[in-house]
């Protein structure tokens, strides 16, 4: 059965949420990683990597690390799912 | 005013003819060099200045040692032989002089001779006394450099002489060492600090009269000494300072042919491998050096980069093994010789970056932070050396640098890297910590965290 983007939606904001360390609950999806959510530098990395993890696909570095907020990052992680047929 | 509008290309211009990066990079000209002198507007063309026999000249084993604790014969040897080595099929490092007056001189001017390289040719150096030419016919030399210092601060101050008196001493040795077959090469001492017309002029007209007769081989060459590193590039500056000055009256007033002239310099103002290379492009053959610039008080001119700057001029590195550069700084370090670590071309971090965002570019392309192909021409890649500073990147860079992993299928990203950078930011920001990463720490990590990628391309997990 194909992705959900309401899944993508949840999923993406359990791994930030693991991530930085913060309550998933509180995070909405017009915050930035970096101003709202507080991510370091080395965060955003890692919270990519763990989106690859998390939904076993494979994102360009350059323009994953580009997305700035989690709206974006949900419709990006969704579009790549459905390309890589998840 | 001219208007530039912008160029929006699709291609980017990286004006290649001049940073070649398989080469140094080059040093070109629009035309013609202006000076006043005298009045007039003399011109000095640097391609005909190209068209000479330019060359190097060594002096670590004088001027170097009176900097440090003398080398052992065995050290020398070692030294010279690789002197020889980074000549390759060159002779650009003409010559390299010695003291004549220990043992442990003659014995390592023998251990040199005795390789039985043709370049570096060895030549001595004596003060200006008669005397002294016994150690030089002793010794078998062509050629001796003899002190003969210009300035009054040497003559009146120093030596307790009058001009006549000096010029008559340094004008007996030369002729001594003209009837016994020994080209003197004259030193003429702290020259940018002396009165040119007044004492240096008529002293070397002189001399070059005095070798009119005599045979080619034997005809005196002119040292210019910059012994306390006063002497200037600047178009337009004064007498003594002025380095093009007075190279242009040694050609033209003194009659001091550019391949019997020679620059020799000291650091003092910071000036010094500029003073030499200059020295090249208005009429004088030879730049004197020390390897690492290492000379009496601040130093000389640094052999090395006085070849890297004449690779530069020439578009070619002449035949030279410029690899060797390498090799010595590393003997160097070996025998406890100081190179500092930013030292240009041979300090261990003269390639190294720790800054991040330049550890971003060399990740992007080689050519962005390196002066040119360091791996190829000095065995030198470039690296980046880890510390809280240096980011993701520079993990990334070291990592495939150390897996061999540039331009490969395998080659790792941010996303495959970024625990080794938090490990690294950790050792900072818990641990206090004050130092750079170490090699074998960040293999240590790279075996942990990297675990299949290591077994694959080091051979064990």
């Amino acid at each position: 059965m194909a992705i959900s983007k309401d899944d993508v939606a949840r999923r993406v904001k359990e791994v930030t949420a693991r991530v930085l360390n913060i309550d998933a609950a509180k995070i909405q999806t017009k915050d930035t990683f970096s101003g709202d959510l507080g991510a370091e530098s080395i965060q955003s990395i890692e919270l990519v990597a763990s989106f690859e993890e998390e939904f076993e696909i494979e994102m360009d570095e350059d323009e994953a690390l580009s997305v700035t907020n989690v709206a974006k990052a949900i419709d990006f992680i969704y579009d790549t799912c459905v390309k890589q047929g998840k | 005013m001219k208007e530039y509008p912008l160029q929006n290309i699709d291609h980017p211009n990286l004006i290649e003819d001049m940073f070649p990066h398989t080469l140094p990079p080059r040093i070109m000209f629009d035309g013609k060099i202006v000076e006043e002198i005298d009045g007039k507007r003399v011109e000095f063309d640097p391609q005909q200045a190209l068209k000479r026999d330019l060359c190097v000249t060594d002096t670590t084993f004088r001027d170097g040692q009176q900097a440090r604790p003398p080398y052992s014969v065995a050290q020398q040897a070692k030294l010279y032989e690789m002197l020889a080595k980074l000549n390759g099929t060159s002779s650009v490092i003409r010559q390299t002089e010695f003291f004549l007056y220990t043992k442990n001189d003659r014995a390592a001017l023998d251990a040199c001779r005795d390789l039985g390289y043709k370049f570096p040719e060895v030549t001595g150096w004596i003060r200006a006394n008669k005397g002294d030419f016994r150690l030089v016919k002793e010794a078998g030399l062509k050629e001796t450099g003899m002190l003969t210092s210009a300035s009054d601060y040497h003559i009146f101050t120093k030596q307790r002489q009058t001009r006549q008196e000096a010029f008559d001493q340094y004008i007996e040795v030369v002729e001594a060492a003209l009837e016994a077959g020994i080209r003197p090469r004259c030193h003429l001492e702290d020259v940018t600090r002396a009165d040119w017309a007044g004492f240096v002029f008529p002293f070397v007209q002189k001399v070059m009269k005095l070798g009119e007769q005599a045979p080619d081989h034997l005809k005196p060459k002119i040292r210019l000494c910059d012994t306390m590193g006063f002497g200037i590039t600047y178009p337009g500056a004064k007498a003594p300072r002025s380095v093009p000055k007075l190279i242009w009256y040694m050609n033209n007033e003194c009659g001091v042919p550019a391949d019997r002239l020679e620059w020799h310099g000291h650091n003092d103002f910071h000036k010094v491998l500029i003073n030499a290379c200059t020295g090249w492009l208005y009429g004088c053959n030879a730049a004197n050096s020390t390897l690492f610039g290492y000379g009496e008080r601040t130093g000389n001119p640094p052999l090395e980069g006085a070849i890297i700057e004449l690779c530069s001029l020439r578009g070619s590195t002449m035949g030279m093994n410029l690899c060797m550069i390498t090799e010595i700084a590393d003997y160097m370090r070996s025998i406890h010789f100081p190179i500092a670590d930013n030292y240009p071309l041979a300090g261990r971090d003269a390639f190294t970056t720790k800054a991040g965002i330049h550890a971003d570019g060399m990740r992007r392309g080689d050519r962005i932070y390196n002066i040119f192909d360091t791996e190829t021409l000095l065995g030198r890649p470039p690296r980046v050396s880890i510390t809280d500073k240096t980011g993701v990147d520079g993990i990334v860079v070291w990592v495939n640098d150390f897996l061999g992993l540039k331009g490969s299928k395998d080659a790792v990203g941010k996303l495959d890297v970024f625990k080794i950078q938090k490990w690294v930011m950790e050792q900072y920001n818990a641990g206090g910590r004050l130092t750079s990463i170490s090699e074998e720490e960040l293999e240590e990590q790279t075996k942990i965290l990297l675990p299949d990628l290591y077994a694959k391309y080091k051979g064990k997990k």
